[in-house]
């Protein structure tokens, strides 16, 4: 299933986008159009939208509320970003790059997994 | 190298060739550094472990890496795991001060002797210093010492290196650590891919003092010029063009960017 919205309209995308433009300047995200391409077959092979992905990266303490990133759910995410890559059938360098797409996203996003 | 040198072109460097491997005579010298370091004592407290990265099958290395040094760890070819001894005072029993005694580094000069070491340094010093809360602290201030010395020397060879932490429960298991060790770092080494400046530094006078805390130790400009014209001081980040040679290396290495 698609995305409900166009990609770039979702907060977390802004997010990427301004984290790119502002390390490397220009638009990357425009300048390298595989980028969003790999970010929005993630978010279909996970039935996620971006903002969702990013998301389920975060739980809130119980006693207090405080938002914080899960390392059970940041693993969770690496494995799936594994088998979303073994499936893409890309190999070497093309695969490589299709993973580091999403890490740059959720690392722009403040999530390192 | 010249010594200011190698204070000045150390950095932590963060992109290694990972495809280079570190002659083994290179990283004995890291150790030999590391073991002749100042060390309150004689006590010697710092251990390390040495792990070529290709040596561990995938699982296991992946057990080893935090998210925020996988990439690190990933393309430095050596890693030197520290640890700290906290048994070394109780094994010693002031054999370690007697020993610099009898080779004339302590003197009786100074009040040193083997039976000031057993009426006083023993039982009123070590032996308790080694049940102390303070004890692990005042241990790892001396590791680290040491620890910095094979850091300047793998700087001498022309070698990178950079501290990370590791997943001390998984390193336990996988380097047969003993209980008691104190894990502190681990130094990734290799050759450097990256050239970067001199990272910025709070101002020296909100660091270092003169008679009390609040009076600045005056900085002397021309000290600071003399250690510019002998490379201790260098160009600060970023270097022109830094972020190219970042993205340029990221790509190279097929890290995200």
């Amino acid at each position: 299933m698609g995305l409900a919205e166009p990609i770039t309209s979702y907060a977390s995308v802004a997010a990427w986008a301004a984290g790119l433009s502002r390390q490397w300047g220009g638009d990357p995200l425009a300048e390298d159009p595989d980028k969003l391409a790999a970010l929005a077959a993630f978010c279909e092979f996970l039935d996620q939208d971006p903002d969702e992905l990013l998301a389920f990266c975060f739980l809130r303490r119980r006693a207090t509320g405080d938002r914080f990133a899960s390392k059970q759910r940041r693993e969770q995410l690496n494995g799936k970003l594994k088998q979303f890559v073994a499936a893409s059938g890309l190999q070497g360098i093309e695969a490589r790059r299709r993973r580091n797409h999403i890490i740059s996203f959720l690392s722009h996003n403040g999530v390192l997994i | 190298m010249d010594f200011l040198k190698v204070l000045g072109n150390r950095r932590s460097i963060r992109f290694f060739d990972p495809e280079r491997p570190v002659e083994r005579e290179k990283v004995q010298k890291i150790l030999e550094a590391m073991r002749i370091a100042s060390c309150a004592m004689n006590a010697h407290w710092l251990r390390a472990v040495v792990v070529y990265r290709d040596d561990l099958d995938p699982e296991t290395f992946e057990r080893l890496k935090l998210p925020v040094a996988g990439v690190v760890m990933e393309l430095a070819p050596v890693h030197i795991y520290c640890y700290g001894d906290p048994s070394v005072i109780a094994k010693d029993h002031g054999a370690s001060p007697k020993q610099l005694i009898d080779i004339g580094a302590l003197n009786p000069s100074h009040g040193w002797t083997h039976a000031f070491v057993d009426e006083f340094v023993w039982p009123q010093v070590l032996e308790p210093l080694s049940s102390s809360p303070n004890y692990p602290a005042a241990m790892s201030f001396d590791n680290g010492g040491c620890a910095t010395q094979g850091l300047l020397m793998a700087v001498n060879l022309g070698l990178g290196a950079c501290w990370t932490a590791f997943e001390v429960e998984a390193a336990k298991e996988i380097f047969a650590i003993p209980d008691d060790w104190v894990p502190h770092y681990v130094l990734n080494v290799g050759y450097p891919l990256e050239s970067p400046g001199q990272r910025p530094r709070p101002p020296f006078e909100t660091l270092y003092f003169e008679g009390r805390v609040g009076r600045p130790f005056a900085r002397d400009e021309a000290v600071v010029k003399d250690l510019e014209t002998e490379g201790m001081f260098q160009a600060p980040a970023p270097l022109p063009g830094r972020k190219d040679e970042v993205r340029r290396i990221s790509r190279k290495l097929g890290l995200a960017e």
